[in-house]
């Protein structure tokens, strides 16, 4: 039972902090520009079929493929910021409506492109590693500490440079940001198409490990939204940890709960959190 | 003449669509915009007239369609009974979510996430109550509504029937909330709308008007989904999914929430366009993705706003 219970609570921290980097994602967006992203996870989708193309179907080594992957995701993210999103700074609706709008456009295209049939990239990483009583997938291990160092990195990004205090900012103040010298419109697009960039990446890695279908980011940006919120949107470590509560929660729930309320569990929770800690449980810091 | 009466009149021609028209295809797509105008004009009372972002419109609609079948399965009701038992239902459930909802002041995308959390709960439970619902499979319906007319009562089958029985609906949909928009409470929803804090400060019982907007917004979609399931004669939890959700929002937006009847002009388009034009199941997303974009982007207001020379302030 507790070897059960252990290994359900890897796999949601695991899970976790993918959600955790598409709420990353949703925390910067909606701090910088004022809207959340509804297409962040149509973002992943394109990161990871990109990512198994180039390791599949043009045999380029899997490592390699995975920073062309995010660079393809971010010039889609680009293309669409300046097309879209640069129209809809601030406007929370319009903002949703437009980012819903692109899903369908992006799920099409890549059904174009991939028809419907789902894709299984080949092992990459093949084997385990042994903990003596329980075991973790080699690639599920270094997905999660990828991520977790890419979170880490942003986070100390934000924290110790020049433009990440201007981010800071300019989210707190935005006129007093502009009049302090932030190129406030490059920072909006910069943070736009590294929220992208961000849900490129963590598409590219979900390849390595699950079945592909164009849909597949629907899940991952209502659970990243809900680990922004539960967290307190702004919060950049908060997303981390909120993306890592949600999947433990859900992973630890579907053991003593039935099975088929799973996405019910975050849901309650979040609820909860909202009602009686609108802030998120990691404060109130943008 | 008062706003309501003039819809009612304006509408009348309309019944006399299928005595010159005989074509099945056009008269079906009538009949499901009519059922879907329902849906998004009461979306548009708590919508564009209030100002909240409801995500919980399809699991309304879904469970009315949900309890208008289990109620006359069960207790043996007729469709009308089952469907105002629906009604009673929602209205109830409108009043449980919406007192959490604004008790705590959930704003904007709060109450839109929070409206869509128990939106998907309600799916959820309606896809694993496997002995109720069948799950997944969703529920073929056999009977169907009846009329009592002088000299017997009779089913209410074909296109024809549902034309004119739906069109009822719509029309009595559009006059009762042409009929609160215009009155007391419109003006308490249109100061909530624009300014929350200071309807407060004015003595608007903010809580109660957008309590009522929602409760009265939910029951309408509850009558689109009694209707809507016995018009298709099939239910499945798809009813309730996100997807449905952000449809009526588009029909909202894409016809113009600014007036009573923009959201038809939207549940017309969404529904004629995949039959007016041929197209593939992966074009069709792309230009269902660019509709609503380029209605965004391009009209804000909707395509009622292209005709209309000024902002309503109402």
């Amino acid at each position: 039972m507790l070897q059960l219970v252990v290994g359900q609570l890897l796999n949601g921290v695991i899970i976790g902090t993918l959600y955790g980097i598409i709420a990353l994602g949703v925390t910067l967006t909606f701090g910088i520009t004022g809207i959340v992203n509804f297409a962040l996870g149509a973002f992943m989708a394109i990161g990871a079929y990109v990512g198994w193309y180039l390791t599949d179907g043009l045999g380029i080594a899997y490592p390699a493929a995975i920073p062309l992957a995010v660079c393809a995701t971010a010039l889609m993210g680009l293309l669409a910021d300046q097309t879209l999103f640069r129209f809809t700074r601030n406007n929370l609706i319009n903002g949703l409506i437009v980012s819903i709008g692109l899903i369908s456009v992006i799920e099409s295209v890549l059904l174009m492109l991939w028809t419907t049939t789902p894709k299984n990239m080949h092992y990459v990483l093949p084997g385990v590693i042994d903990f003596g009583w329980f075991i973790v997938p080699r690639m599920k291990g270094v997905v999660f500490l990828v991520l977790l160092a890419v979170i880490l990195a942003t986070y100390a990004a934000l924290t110790r440079t020049w433009t990440g205090r201007a981010a800071y900012a300019y989210a707190q103040a935005p006129e007093a940001a502009l009049l302090m010298g932030v190129r406030t419109r490059l920072l909006e697009t910069g943070v736009v198409v590294y929220s992208t960039a961000l849900a490129g990446l963590g598409g590219a890695l979900y390849a390595s490990l699950y079945s592909l279908e164009v849909s597949l980011g629907s899940s991952y940006i209502l659970k990243g939204v809900e680990a922004a919120i539960l967290a307190g949107i702004g919060s950049v470590m908060g997303s981390l940890m909120g993306g890592i509560l949600l999947g433990v929660t859900e992973a630890v729930g579907s053991i003593f709960f039935p099975q088929a309320y799973r996405d019910a569990y975050g849901l309650v929770f979040l609820v909860l959190v909202l009602l009686f800690r609108p802030a998120g449980l990691f404060g109130a810091r943008r | 003449m008062k706003p309501a009466m003039k819809v009612v009149l304006a509408w009348l021609p309309l019944f006399l669509v299928p005595l010159v028209l005989h074509n099945e295809v056009v008269l079906t797509i009538l009949v499901f915009t009519f059922i879907l105008g329902i849906l998004a004009v009461s979306f548009n009372l708590i919508f564009g007239y209030t100002g909240q972002l409801s995500m919980f419109h399809a699991a309304a609609f879904g469970i009315a369609a949900y309890a208008t079948h289990l109620s006359m399965a069960h207790l043996g009701v007729s469709f009308w009974i089952g469907m105002a038992l629906a009604v009673l239902v929602v209205s109830a459930l409108s009043l449980v979510v919406g007192t959490i909802c604004f008790r705590f002041k959930l704003k904007e995308f709060y109450f839109a996430i929070v409206t869509l959390a128990f939106s998907e709960m309600a799916r959820l439970v309606i896809l694993n109550w496997g002995s109720f619902t069948n799950g997944s499979l969703g529920i073929n319906l056999n009977s169907k509504p009846t009329l009592w007319l002088p000299g017997g009562s009779i089913p209410v089958e074909g296109t024809r029937m549902w034309y004119y029985l739906s069109l009822t609906a719509l029309i009595a949909t559009v006059a009762v909330v042409t009929r609160v928009v215009h009155s007391w409470m419109g003006r308490a929803f249109a100061a909530i709308r624009i300014n929350d804090e200071l309807a407060d400060t004015l003595g608007i019982d903010v809580f109660r008007y957008k309590l009522v907007s929602f409760a009265i917004g939910n029951a309408g979609a509850a009558v689109a989904g009694a209707l809507y399931a016995f018009y298709l004669s099939y239910i499945e939890p798809g009813y309730l999914s996100i997807e449905q959700s952000l449809a009526i929002v588009a029909m909202a937006l894409l016809g113009g929430r600014d007036w009573v009847v923009g959201p038809i002009v939207g549940a017309l388009i969404l529904t004629a366009l995949p039959h007016v034009i041929e197209l593939s199941a992966e074009a069709r997303i792309l230009v269902y993705g660019l509709i609503l974009i380029v209605t965004i982007l391009a009209l804000p207001r909707g395509i009622a706003g292209v005709f209309a020379r000024r902002r309503r302030v109402l």
